[in-house]
């Protein structure tokens, strides 16, 4: 090498670990030029929608008061975190101290899987090999997508200011929202920078990214039925920090620093493991494992549960885990508010536990999506076809993995709903309260296997549209949760409105029966639909 | 006895026509060897032999049943090795033979220890960590060490290096001796003219030759480059030689195989220095036979 390309090296990037940074950012930006839009646009068109629901069920200051009054509740605190300036409520307040988690949320997952798309994904599917063999630098892609985040984060948040002063905020507020929202975005930017230094798989990263911010959702969560304005476990969760910001209060900037040091702290760590490890490996090297397979691995109904082992194991861990502190938070629920301004609901603590029930069945939806979904990987990664070419049929295949699903996901129902129990039991010392716990999530099933049936269905007749699966379990949770106003016909739309809400509600079977009959049907119609079509994949 | 028959089968995926009436026959017990360029239609052929695919129309029969009707019943029978093995992520190359051995109802133990150690292949290797010859080694290795009738061979040999090419051909030898009959897809036409009795060539969705290798033994010319010490004259006119042509000393011909004798003794008059010949990649005979389209 000559004494000139060592000067242009040099002069070019120090330490050489950046060269290509700007190609590699080009080249993000290109790829992503729908789903960053699409990200950016859609957490942002919520505001509106949020704001005229907020106007709609608060159109008088006694409607407004009540609904105040009933949000400052620990119950409500649990999902929506410290509540700031309620006393004298407006609107916006109400809109703010109400929905902000929503939007921190949006910003964390579209930060997680910016990151992880960029770095690790290309890492795991070889592409990674062939661009750093060009004259890119080691650490150009970890930039790259860092800095993608970063302008994805700002978009986000000037986008927020405007539809914030759109709703009529002021533009400080406004601003001060949308920094905040793409502060949360940076923490879990710089999360995921390091969770995909440590394990070889995309999905494995953004999995542990994922358990992060449930830690830090549940931390904020808890502090926020700690204290109104937030108890000291508010302050050691990022989530914390954006909503101590009090926007729409007397807003102020500085918890976002924290924010800010988190993120450069974490980024200092992923640069640091980066360097120090080699192109597609994780921090963990993977071990040999068994020539032999074992007793369990002959049938297709073993290899079902064998691919979800895993899988069906942390969210048993995370669902006992969220079990026992839901639970747990049983007893705080009755502080704070007469039960009948719950909505005229007699007792707070059923209305807490049947709440409770309809979230722990939403979690096992996502389980059921993700393990259906995966179906079709298998199928398009060609994991199917060799399967097929043996005796095992297609029902034997598809028939064995739904059950495989349907078990785990009943299973885990039980586990979340039992757990929840325990924690009822241990906080209020009343075992028929417990019993409701149990009650309110379990008799859910239903509604999940009917969510299979809609999976198996869409994997059967139309594979292309199995990701259609999480358009239903989304629409659900919306229904569910904020389209209290929407007709009825429209709410009967969504699988999860139709089981009672235990305890609140009293126990019915025809929905359930209901629900079952027509799981099972899609089940069929999924399993005839998978018999008869051709398969993909080579 | 047939393992295999098609008749006129279509299969078309939007507007491409990837079968365009196939008639393939393979004879029970025979290996059989399945020639075209990519996207010939080979793939296509064998995933609907499989009951993957459904064919559009035509008729398709194996081992006596329909694939698609009777496939849980017909893969008894049979094993299949595709052209792009993908394995478990999470799964060791001996669980995912394990695995495909028990599904299809048990596997020859002894042979599958001897598998793997002929392949060289270690089964503790969780299947995201192989490389592709590797990947191909596992699903070789399951579908040698199964007691079946049929092999289904989807080009199985890419990835391999040359010596597990070699050792691969001396299995599939010994597999065929002990009855099997074998369908052996490929795109590179030496490897299948070392081991198939028979050989049908595919293009555009159709067989456009079948037979016995001494029956297509007009396609195997041999093509003859030679540097010579004296300029070579009167090739042209020998028996069998064609396309003969000369560049800076450099002479270059093909000939058929009864005349080769006859162009190197002819040769040798000029004072051979250097001499290379290789038989008709699958491209060149392709060109040659069936104009420009080889490829399309």
């Amino acid at each position: 090498m000559t004494a000139a390309t060592v000067g242009r090296r040099t002069a070019d990037s120090p330490g050489g670990g950046l060269t290509g940074t700007r190609a590699m950012l080009r080249l993000a930006l290109r790829r992503d030029r729908v789903k960053l839009p699409t990200w950016t646009l859609g957490i942002t068109l919520f505001l509106p929608y949020f704001a005229s629901v907020a106007t709609a069920t608060n159109s008088t200051p006694e409607t407004l008061r009540a609904s105040a009054e009933m949000l400052d509740v620990p119950m409500l605190r649990l999902f929506s975190g410290p509540m700031f300036g309620m006393e004298n409520p407006t609107v916006l307040k109400y809109l703010v101290n109400a929905y902000f988690p929503e939007f921190l949320l949006g910003a964390a997952l579209m930060s997680m899987l910016t990151i992880a798309r960029h770095t690790r994904a290309e890492e795991q599917s070889g592409r990674a090999e062939l661009v750093r063999a060009a004259v890119v630098g080691r650490q150009a892609a970890l930039t790259a997508a860092l800095l993608v985040a970063v302008l994805t984060n700002v978009v986000l948040a000037l986008l927020m200011a405007a539809a914030g002063v759109g709703v009529g905020m002021a533009p400080g507020d406004a601003l001060l929202l949308g920094a905040a929202t793409a502060a949360m975005g940076l923490v879990f930017a710089a999360v995921t920078s390091v969770t995909v230094q440590l394990t070889e798989h995309s999905r494995a990263a953004v999995g542990i990214a994922g358990a992060v911010l449930a830690v830090v959702w549940l931390l904020r969560a808890v502090g926020a039925v700690q204290d109104s304005q937030g108890g000291w476990l508010t302050w050691l969760s990022p989530m914390g920090w954006a909503q101590l910001t009090r926007v729409a209060d007397d807003g102020r900037w500085w918890p976002l620093a924290l924010a800010v040091l988190l993120s450069t702290a974490l980024t200092a760590v992923a640069y640091a493991l980066s360097a120090r490890r080699d192109l597609g490996a994780g921090l963990v090297a993977s071990r040999p494992g068994r020539a032999r397979a074992a007793r369990g691995l002959r049938s297709p109904l073993g290899l079902a549960f064998r691919l979800q082992r895993a899988s069906i194991l942390w969210w048993g861990g995370s669902l006992i885990t969220a079990g026992l502190v839901f639970g747990g938070l049983a007893g705080t629920m009755r502080e704070g508010v007469a039960g009948e301004i719950l909505g005229g609901e007699p007792d707070v603590v059923s209305a807490y536990l049947s709440l409770m029930g309809v979230g722990m069945s939403f979690l096992v939806g996502v389980f059921t999506v993700q393990a259906t979904t995966r179906l079709r990987t298998e199928e398009n990664r060609g994991r199917v076809a060799p399967l097929l070419a043996t005796p095992t049929g297609r029902w034997a295949w598809l028939g064995s993995s739904l059950l495989a699903t349907g078990l785990a996901a009943v299973a885990l129902l039980m586990v979340s709903g039992l757990s929840m129990a325990a924690g009822t039991a241990l906080a209020l010392g009343d075992v028929a309260r417990a019993g409701a716990a149990a009650a309110a999530v379990i008799a859910r099933t239903p509604e999940i296997l009917f969510l299979l049936g809609i999976a198996a269905t869409l994997f059967g007749l139309a594979p292309r549209a199995v990701a259609l699966g999480w358009a239903v379990l989304a629409l659900g949770a919306m229904i569910r949760f904020w389209g209290a106003d929407l007709p009825d016909w429209v709410r009967g739309l969504s699988p999860f409105d139709h089981i009672p809400r235990m305890p609140v509600e009293d126990f019915r079977l025809t929905p359930l029966v209901m629900l079952t009959v027509l799981a099972a049907g899609l089940l069929l119609i999924g399993l005839y639909g998978f018999r008869s079509r051709d398969l993909n994949g080579t | 006895m047939t393992a295999i028959m098609t008749r006129d089968l279509v299969k078309t995926y939007g507007p491409t026509r990837a079968l365009d009436g196939l008639d393939l026959t393979v004879n029970t017990g025979e290996i059989h060897g399945f020639l075209g360029p990519n996207g010939a239609g080979k793939s296509t052929t064998i995933r609907i032999l499989l009951g993957l695919v459904r064919a559009d129309s035509g008729r398709a029969e194996l081992l006596g049943g329909d694939p698609w009707a009777d496939a849980t019943v017909l893969h008894r029978r049979l094993a299949y090795v595709p052209g792009d093995v993908e394995l478990w992520p999470n799964l060791t190359g001996g669980e995912a033979i394990d695995l495909l051995g028990r599904l299809r109802g048990g596997l020859d133990e002894a042979r599958r220890a001897e598998l793997i150690e002929r392949f060289q292949l270690d089964p503790t290797k969780k299947g995201r960590t192989y490389s592709k010859g590797n990947r191909q080694k596992v699903a070789l290795v399951a579908a040698f060490a199964a007691d079946v009738e049929l092999l289904i061979l989807d080009e199985p040999t890419s990835g391999l290096d040359p010596l597990m090419e070699a050792i691969f051909q001396e299995i599939v030898a010994e597999t065929n001796a002990a009855g099997r009959t074998i369908l052996l897809s490929s795109h590179i036409l030496s490897q299948v003219e070392k081991l198939a009795d028979r050989v049908s060539i595919i293009r555009q969705g159709k067989i456009v030759q079948a037979g016995t290798l001494a029956e297509l033994r007009h396609l195997t010319r041999t093509t003859v480059e030679a540097l010579t010490a004296a300029p070579v004259s009167g090739l042209a006119a020998l028996p069998g030689v064609h396309n003969a042509e000369t560049e800076h000393g450099q002479v270059r011909f093909s000939v058929d195989a009864e005349h080769l004798d006859g162009a190197i003794k002819h040769l040798s008059a000029f004072g051979i220095r250097a001499l290379t010949s290789h038989p008709p990649t699958l491209e060149e005979l392709m060109l040659r036979h069936y104009g420009n389209g080889a490829a399309a």
